[in-house]
């Protein structure tokens, strides 16, 4: 309980409201609400075409929602493109498939935004890459192509790629699913520090290690909706729902 | 404890015929005895029968005047047969240089307009590119020839005010010629190209220090701008620089053939050396000594017989051949100093308006202005819509290559779409576009002989009237071939140059 009422004193990072989403005559979100806190770590799970890469891709307008409303740390997303632009560089992303720049160097892949967004100093904005290469824990791949790095090594790149903005929220989109086993764990712990450091985090994920051990709350997807939300203690030990229970009696 | 194997167990030798290396050999042998037999046979049949119907070849025509005008060239009465076919090169290199110029630019706003989401501009590239690839280049070329021959006849009042006139005889426009007072200016523009490089630098390093926006390109190109500009009034000064080629052209003279002979020899000498060892260095194992296959043996004995050959040249094939490059830079340097020398005030380019003129009955274009024919705007035209059509399908397919991922991730980290594109979409882009743009520029570069369906003077239809006029068709042909190649090479190499230069580095 004491947690719960720590995170009704911090501000509201991003608000969905009524969120509705549809790709032709598909509806892939209907009536979508949820609320995450500052700092707050939230888990999205759900069987997949359960519209939760598209929630996600939806709060920094990589897809237009169509009805509702979403705000992201105060500024609401509509067609004006300043807006988006303002909370697009709040917000960092992370992809299942990496999507680093092949042409650049692992170094400038990490610079190119905070040299052109920001307009930060190339010396400043090398210096500080090259302290995210250490956090992630590749300083010694700086000056690769992400073509010569392993998967694991290219997803920890595209962490410090979108950390090299300082954002002030986290979405990763199945950020591990495209990787072999062994690089899976790499990826997660640089996650889980993320976390204990207080980033807002919104996570699409199948690692239900991950999502017991670091979120704060786990929210169920299914057919576009939240079906159930609540604490990782609750939801997988002691879920209400129907659905919930036969998701998690087919992963578990 | 095993049983040792027969002790003769590897040295049992095969047939020749089970042999790998005596195959190989004898394949290789049989190929190259194919071909020699090959080109033997062709080269004697050609020989017998050029003989048989009185052919002549060889290239005597070369030199000797050919009796023929020229439409438009920098020459249209040529006085040798050689002279002839420059003119016609020169023509089909500007044409070809225009073209691809020109079909380039129009290509890329095609393409992006076919990408465009304005449903207008987006129809109207496609139509453009459906229209334009689906009908041949000759057709195209003889209609526009057809259209731009119905414009008025030339007259003393076509046009602007003497600036720029077209008729059915063409478009002239003021020529830019280069005046005397070029050379020392030129030196200025190299002084200012150096400061403008260190402009660039140091606005780059600005931008790296501070993060603002310093435009090191504009910076550079307004130092280069102000040299120009100064440079146009007071290059007099650079008088001297001529004295120096003079001072070079002197000594270059004084030079001994015996000596120049000997040091052509020991460079080629040294060369080989130096490339035969280097080569040996590259190819020696951490065991020791260098494993050779049988190509690194060819390649080490051809560059010792290079050397040799270069010697054979020099002393026994060619022996005027160091007084000949002793003579001809000793040459060179003598017009260098006449170019550069004292005494050049004027400016360095001037400008003659078009002018109509009328020696006979008709009025013609004088020879003052920068003049195009209808034929040279008809092949232009042609060759630039057709490839640009194709131009513009390689730009849009290699954007469209350029994974979604790639945007999104762009777009995720907040930039803007210019700078996207520039940064991100362009350079993966260009590296997909780069091998068909070049097959492109190949084809436009041959297909401009088409010209000779509407008269234009390029190298095919002048060296088809030189062929004409002496008979010498197989040696005209020789000469159109290796000129085609020619060109053809230099725009590959070109291309090569940015292929490896855009390369995508994998493990």
């Amino acid at each position: 309980m004491s947690e719960e009422t720590a995170h009704k004193t911090r501000s509201d990072m991003i608000v969905c409201e009524n969120v509705d989403k549809w790709f032709g005559d598909f509806q892939a979100l209907k009536g979508v609400t949820a609320t995450i806190a500052e700092q707050e770590v939230v888990v999205v799970l759900g069987p997949s075409g359960s519209g939760k890469s598209t929630w996600i891709r939806c709060i920094n307008r990589l897809e237009a929602h169509q009805k509702g409303t979403i705000v992201v740390d105060g500024v609401e997303l509509t067609n004006d493109l300043r807006n988006i632009e303002k909370i697009r560089s709040e917000v960092g992303m992370v992809f299942q498939q990496f999507n680093l720049f092949p042409h650049l160097t692992v170094l400038d892949n990490v610079t190119l935004a905070p040299k052109w967004v920001r307009k930060m100093p190339k010396t400043e904005a090398e210096n500080k890459a090259k302290d995210l290469l250490e956090m992630v824990g590749i300083p010694e791949q700086a000056a690769k192509y992400p073509g010569q790095l392993s998967g694991g090594q290219q997803q920890r790149v595209a962490i410090a790629r979108a950390l090299a903005m300082e954002p002030r929220i986290m979405l990763f989109d199945e950020p591990t699913s495209a990787l072999d086993p062994e690089m899976i764990k790499e990826v997660l712990d640089v996650m889980r520090d993320l976390a204990l450091g207080g980033m807002t985090m919104m996570v699409v994920t199948h690692e239900m290690g991950f999502a017991k051990e670091v979120a704060d709350r786990v929210i169920f997807m299914e057919s576009g909706e939240i079906v159930e939300e609540g604490t990782p203690e609750h939801f997988f030990t002691n879920p209400t729902e129907d659905r919930t229970k036969l998701f998690l009696s087919q992963i578990l | 404890m095993s049983e040792t194997p027969p002790q003769n167990y590897h040295h049992q030798k095969p047939p020749f015929y089970r042999d790998a290396v005596v195959v190989k050999w004898l394949f290789q042998l049989g190929a190259l005895a194919l071909v020699v037999f090959s080109l033997w046979f062709l080269a004697s049949q050609a020989r017998d029968n050029l003989a048989a119907r009185d052919i002549s070849t060889g290239f005597d025509f070369l030199s000797v005047d050919p009796g023929i005008n020229l439409s438009e060239g920098i020459d249209t009465r040529p006085a040798t047969g050689g002279r002839a076919l420059w003119v016609g090169m020169v023509n089909t290199i500007r044409l070809a240089t225009a073209g691809i110029l020109a079909a380039t630019i129009l290509g890329l706003v095609v393409g992006l307009a076919r990408l465009s989401n304005n449903w207008v501009v987006n129809k109207l590239g496609s139509v453009f590119v459906e229209t334009l690839r689906n009908i041949p280049l000759l057709v195209q070329i003889i209609l526009y020839g057809a259209i731009l021959a119905n414009l008025g006849d030339l007259s003393y009042d076509s046009g602007w005010d003497n600036w720029v006139i077209w008729s059915n005889k063409g478009l002239s426009i003021p020529r830019v010629f280069i005046a005397d007072g070029f050379y020392q200016w030129a030196i200025f523009m190299l002084i200012g190209s150096i400061v403008a490089r260190w402009a660039y630098k140091s606005r780059q390093r600005q931008h790296d220090e501070t993060g603002r926006d310093t435009y090191p390109w504009l910076g550079s190109l307004g130092v280069l701008g102000v040299f120009a500009v100064i440079g146009w009034f007071i290059h007099p000064i650079f008088g001297w620089v001529g004295g120096i080629f003079g001072a070079v052209e002197d000594g270059i003279s004084k030079i001994p053939e015996e000596a120049l002979q000997a040091v052509i020899s020991i460079i080629a000498i040294l060369l080989a050396g130096n490339w035969i060892r280097n080569f040996l260095r590259s190819r020696r194992t951490p065991g020791g000594s260098a494993q050779l296959t049988d190509d690194d043996k060819f390649r080490v004995i051809f560059s010792g017989i290079s050397a040799g050959l270069v010697i054979v040249v020099v002393y026994v094939v060619w022996p005027g051949l160091s007084s000949w490059i002793i003579n001809s830079s000793s040459d060179l340097f003598g017009v260098l100093e006449d170019k550069f020398g004292n005494g050049r005030s004027g400016g360095p380019f001037g400008a003659d308006r078009p002018e109509v003129i009328k020696p006979g009955k008709f009025e013609k274009y004088g020879p003052s202005g920068l003049t195009m024919s209808i034929g040279f705007a008809a092949v232009f035209f042609g060759v630039v819509f057709y490839t640009a059509a194709f131009i513009a399908e390689i730009v849009r397919g290699g954007i469209l290559a350029v994974p979604k991922g790639q945007i999104e991730a762009a777009n995720s980290l907040g930039m803007k779409r210019s700078a996207a594109l520039r940064t991100v979409i362009l350079p993966q882009a260009l590296r997909v576009m780069m091998p068909p743009l070049g097959n492109q520029y190949l084809n436009l570069t041959k297909n401009t002989s088409l010209a000779i369906a509407v008269g234009f003077s390029d190298l095919v239809q002048v060296g088809q009237t030189v062929g004409n006029q002496t008979g010498k068709n197989l040696s005209v042909f020789a000469i159109w071939m290796l000129f085609y190649l020619a060109c053809s090479l230099t725009i590959s190499v070109v291309v090569n140059f940015f292929n490896v230069r855009l390369r995508i580095v994998e493990r």
